[in-house]
């Protein structure tokens, strides 16, 4: 096979990006091989599995996997597989069981992944080693804050240092959290005809597209559409002008962040944000005494939006957490879980509830616009003259602003820094010859060291 | 009220609707579908009472022993509108502003299987419909989302309007880049 030159198709000094990324199988099987077969993945929250033999569905990559809290207490993941056959052995997306049943020819698996049971095990085998028989297990599962990830390297970094700086802006949203972090026990989920990538980079730094694309929408919901305010996220009525002061884009090693900074416009989408911003105030001097003021008063509250790679998104204000799955180079499948404080009070949590629903749900009012020029930017792919184009996605490039937090910071909330990143994080991925490598480099500079509260 | 179920196979409606009175209400339905295929929104808002509850729950894949919440798995509304709600659907419609309907969405809605039963409120009805909604936009992005609905009619003075609204969808992944439509 010819080797794919990753340099030409991510070119980071020009920022561009050959549109061939979204189309091509070949690079879609190395994907699937060198990023989610080496990353660790988003696989649920510790909220999820409350109870022994409390379990969910998700996909690692392609990889369809069963994630259950065993009889110790112990929350494991496996593949979704019969280790006689290969079928699989669960078709339920969670739910509260005490063994996982093959229907082909009825091998069962307790919740630790053991082999348990055999039909006619005396008759048929002579000696079966069940041991060698339980489910496959993800070699690597842990959890950052009740956040489970899974990674299927053996040989990778920790869960801590994969995540690396972008934990300190995760904190926000897990320790802010009065009573800890919640979420809705069952994702949204929506299959699009496009490719994974498209949806992660728009989600986690694409502000240019926020009042153009979703022009509809936001005249009629959140502070424009009930008059409260003559802008939302910095960006005026009508996408006339921005102030590009009013949000930083920060690219750390791997991860990315975009955030507003003034502790509130996180709910400037909400139509009835009251009981929302309430709670931030109430909640915010123990959110200070916790994280300190940066973080206290200008990341709690605020938009942000927490992209780590490959395919998870946490976004504060909106309040959702999204995976990405992918289906095949041309089709994904989101899932979205609305969050929220777990001691908020029940009618605050019915609001962002409300508002993840009538946002980013399957019948959102701005989640149907993203998938359309998602699926057009893929498919136009096909076309050989058009896959030889390259994206640009030069907004913002060498603006630098100072920021006390880790990582490089960029200003505004349109820019392309972090998709930027993304790309980068992506080749970087695509070249490593193991998993450490897929961890970047210490940024340049000191940012490693600074750290507050 | 008497269960209007026989509790053997085959369960039959055993209506006390009149006959006038359940054609009306069919032809309430195939009128609603087609103001509604014309995007006729306005229209369509005036057809429901101020009170509405419009909901689309998610199907959740459970073993049947899971069912009804005996696990943490929680129910969940892709819809769960009252009448702001819906109207600030229809005002995003009509905006202008919504590119991926321009071109034009055809939409075209197919209502069949009405029952309709009488409730315990006067003038109020129980009707359920299986519908299918088919949607084709730009070259061949079609859709189907076939389902069942549940509604309470209520004749009021100026006629039959919808006072609830369940739609029950067979998909749990939403085969669709988006549900801005109403069922």
């Amino acid at each position: 096979m010819k080797k794919i030159n990753y340099q030409e198709l991510v070119d980071s000094e020009q920022a561009l990006q050959k549109r061939s990324i979204f189309w091509d199988p070949v690079i879609y099987e190395e994907e699937l091989k060198q990023i989610f077969n080496r990353c660790w993945l988003f696989l649920g929250h510790e909220s999820q599995l409350p109870q022994t033999g409390d379990f969910i569905r998700t996909y690692m990559g392609e990889d369809d996997v069963i994630v259950v809290r065993g009889k110790d207490k112990v929350i494991r993941a496996f593949l979704n597989a019969c280790t006689h056959r290969g079928n699989k052995v669960c078709q339920a997306e969670g739910g509260n069981t005490r063994s996982f049943t093959c229907s082909y020819h009825g091998w069962s698996y307790n919740t630790e992944g053991e082999l348990a049971g055999v039909p006619l095990e005396k008759e048929i085998y002579d000696n079966l080693d069940r041991e060698r028989f339980g489910l496959v297990p993800v070699a690597r599962v842990e959890s950052y804050k009740g956040l489970l990830f899974g990674c299927f390297s053996e040989d990778a970094p920790s869960l801590v240092e994969y995540l690396g700086d972008i934990a300190w802006y995760i904190d926000v949203v897990t320790d802010s959290a009065k009573g800890g972090l919640e979420v809705i026990g069952t994702p949204y989920r929506t299959e699009i005809p496009g490719n994974w990538k498209l949806p992660v980079e728009n989600a986690i730094g694409d502000g240019y597209h926020v009042a153009w694309a979703h022009a509809g929408a936001m005249s009629v919901v959140g502070a424009l559409g009930h008059g409260r305010s003559d802008n939302v996220l910095g960006i005026s009525a009508n996408n006339t002008n921005v102030d590009q002061s009013a949000a930083i884009e920060v690219v750390m090693n791997t991860h990315t962040i975009l955030t507003t900074l003034d502790g509130q416009s996180g709910y400037a989408l909400y139509d009835h944000p009251e009981p929302v911003l309430a709670h931030l105030e109430e909640n915010r001097p123990r959110v200070i005494e916790k994280l300190g003021e940066l973080r206290g008063k200008q990341l709690y509250g605020s938009e942000t939006h927490i992209g780590v790679f490959p395919n998870l998104q946490i976004i504060q204000g909106l309040n959702f957490i999204r995976i990405i799955h992918p289906k095949g180079p041309g089709k994904f499948e989101v899932w979205t879980y609305g969050m929220c404080e777990r001691e908020m009070p029940e009618e605050t949590k019915e609001v962002i509830h409300n508002h993840v629903r009538q946002t980013f749900g399957p019948a959102g009012l701005l989640e149907g616009d993203d998938g359309d020029f998602v699926e057009a930017i893929t498919h136009s792919a096909a076309g050989y003259a058009t896959r030889q184009m390259k994206g640009f996605l030069g907004m913002g490039m060498g603006r630098k602003v100072p920021w006390d937090g880790p990582g490089e910071a960029s200003p505004g909330l349109v820019n392309e820094a972090c998709q930027r990143g993304f790309y980068d994080q992506w080749r970087r991925s695509m070249e490593a010859t193991n998993a450490h490598e897929i961890i970047g480099q210490t940024a340049p500079g000191v940012l490693r060291e600074i750290r507050h509260g | 009220m008497a269960n209007t179920e026989l509790k053997t196979a085959p369960a039959i409606a055993a209506t006390k609707v009149s006959f006038e009175q359940e054609w009306a209400i069919h032809q309430f339905l195939s009128l609603e579908a087609r103001v509604l295929d014309e995007e006729r929104y306005t229209d369509w808002l005036a057809l429901l009472t101020e009170d509405i509850r419009y909901q689309i729950p998610v199907p959740l894949t459970t073993y049947r022993r899971n069912r009804a919440s005996t696990t943490a798995l929680k129910p969940l509304f892709i819809i769960d509108d009252g009448l702001p709600g819906l109207k600030q659907r229809a005002a995003r419609e009509a905006t202008g502003l919504v590119w991926l309907n321009d071109p034009a969405t055809r939409h075209l809605r197919i209502i069949n299987n009405i029952e309709v039963e009488v409730t315990e409120v006067p003038d109020e009805f129980l009707v359920r419909s299986k519908f299918l909604l088919y949607r084709g936009r730009r070259e061949k992005d079609i859709v189907n989302h076939p389902g069942w609905r549940e509604d309470i009619l209520r004749l009021t003075p100026e006629g039959l309007r919808i006072a609830k609204r369940t739609v029950h969808l067979l998909e749990r992944v939403i085969i669709d880049k988006n549900l801005n439509m109403f069922f």
